[in-house]
């Protein structure tokens, strides 16, 4: 795990809560004055094991759901191994959770190539696979977004793609979404408030 | 990029459930969160602006969401950028990194963190902050040696 880093004091104020800075306007024609929630749905995808997985985890733990692709040398490369840790501190508070990543490259990510892919670098993964059209059906549900940016020389797609943690609860219902850039201490605090507040 | 750290916390965790939002208009830089909050391309100075511009479109076009960080020093962790209200796709905003720019949009406060969706860039300034005359280029191996001679 790498270093922490320390939090100067710019840091802090850029995060500060305060919305002063800003200019409210008149109310007036946008539809939706509440933080989207729309994230999610009914889908029927298979896991790297080879089983058939829906929306709600079998053991009804809180979900992490994040879509990306194995072979990813970006941001999949920071978000996976946090996911892992993330889910493997909140279980040592005896919170579980089920961390997965949606694959947005079907033609590499297989039932056969994603396991052992995720285990080298984010063990505890599932990777949930299926047919281009039913990934973009699921993409569609967490208004995702996935672009093809080049071929590779020694061949495979570079994708880029949202890269937001979606935070589930046991039976698929949206909870939060995390930035990727957020501290694994920081995303254990927010899932593990959720966790709590859930019946 | 996985040896790189963040850190990005303040309040405490609230499970606050679909908050109010509060239309805003808004000017500020479209930043590269990842390099602004870790540090480690240095100080936030110096991961703004012209010196940072080739890792901010690096970063984008990686999948890392963007910022707006406004004069005063608050980021808003931008949702969604001129398109349908209820997305969040961490689209990429290549066009306009390092951009000041002004937005007319929605803010929100969740997690404790600030939100925005963009409805609308009523201006683009392009990029305003001149900061490689005092940082050059960050990170140096954003030009390759033989491109810089």
């Amino acid at each position: 795990m790498p270093p922490s880093l320390p939090i100067g004091s710019d840091v802090l104020r850029a995060l500060a809560l305060t919305l002063a800075v800003a200019t409210p306007l008149a109310a007036a024609d946008l539809p939706d004055s509440l933080f989207p929630t729309n994230f999610g749905g009914a889908y029927a995808l298979t896991d790297h094991h080879g089983a058939i997985r829906t929306e709600a985890d079998p053991d009804g733990h809180l979900q992490l759901i994040f879509f990306g692709y194995a072979n990813c040398e970006a941001i999949c490369t920071v978000a996976l191994p946090i996911m892992s840790e993330v889910s493997a501190s909140l279980s040592d508070q005896g919170i579980q959770t089920t961390p997965l990543v949606i694959t947005v490259d079907p033609t590499r990510d297989t039932v056969e190539t994603m396991g052992p892919a995720l285990a080298s670098y984010a063990p505890g993964l599932t990777g949930l696979t299926g047919s281009e059209a039913d990934l973009a059906e699921v993409r569609a549900l967490f208004h995702v977004e996935r672009t093809a940016l080049f071929e590779e020389p020694l061949g495979g797609t570079v994708y880029t793609h949202g890269s937001h943690i979606y935070v589930m609860d046991g039976a698929g219902g949206f909870l939060t979404l995390l930035p990727p850039i957020l501290s694994t201490e920081r995303m254990v605090e927010i899932v593990a408030g959720y966790a709590q507040s859930l019946p | 990029m996985r040896h790189i750290l963040f850190i990005a916390a303040l309040a405490l965790p609230q499970a606050g459930l679909a908050a109010s939002g509060e239309r805003i208009q808004v000017t500020g830089e479209v930043i590269d969160t990842w390099c602004y909050f870790s540090g480690v391309m240095g100080p936030t100075d110096a991961v703004v602006g012209s010196a940072h511009h080739t890792c901010a479109l690096w970063c984008s076009a990686g999948g890392i969401p963007v910022g707006l960080l406004t004069e005063e020093g608050t980021v808003y962790m931008v949702l969604k950028m001129e398109a349908d209200p209820a997305s969040a796709g961490g689209d990429t905003n290549l066009h306009i990194a390092s951009h000041t720019i002004t937005a007319d949009g929605m803010a929100y406060e969740r997690d404790g963190l600030n939100y925005l969706i963009v409805e609308t860039i009523t201006a683009d300034q392009d990029i305003v902050e001149q900061t490689h005359d005092d940082f050059g280029v960050i990170p140096g191996f954003a030009i390759p040696e033989e491109a810089a001679q």
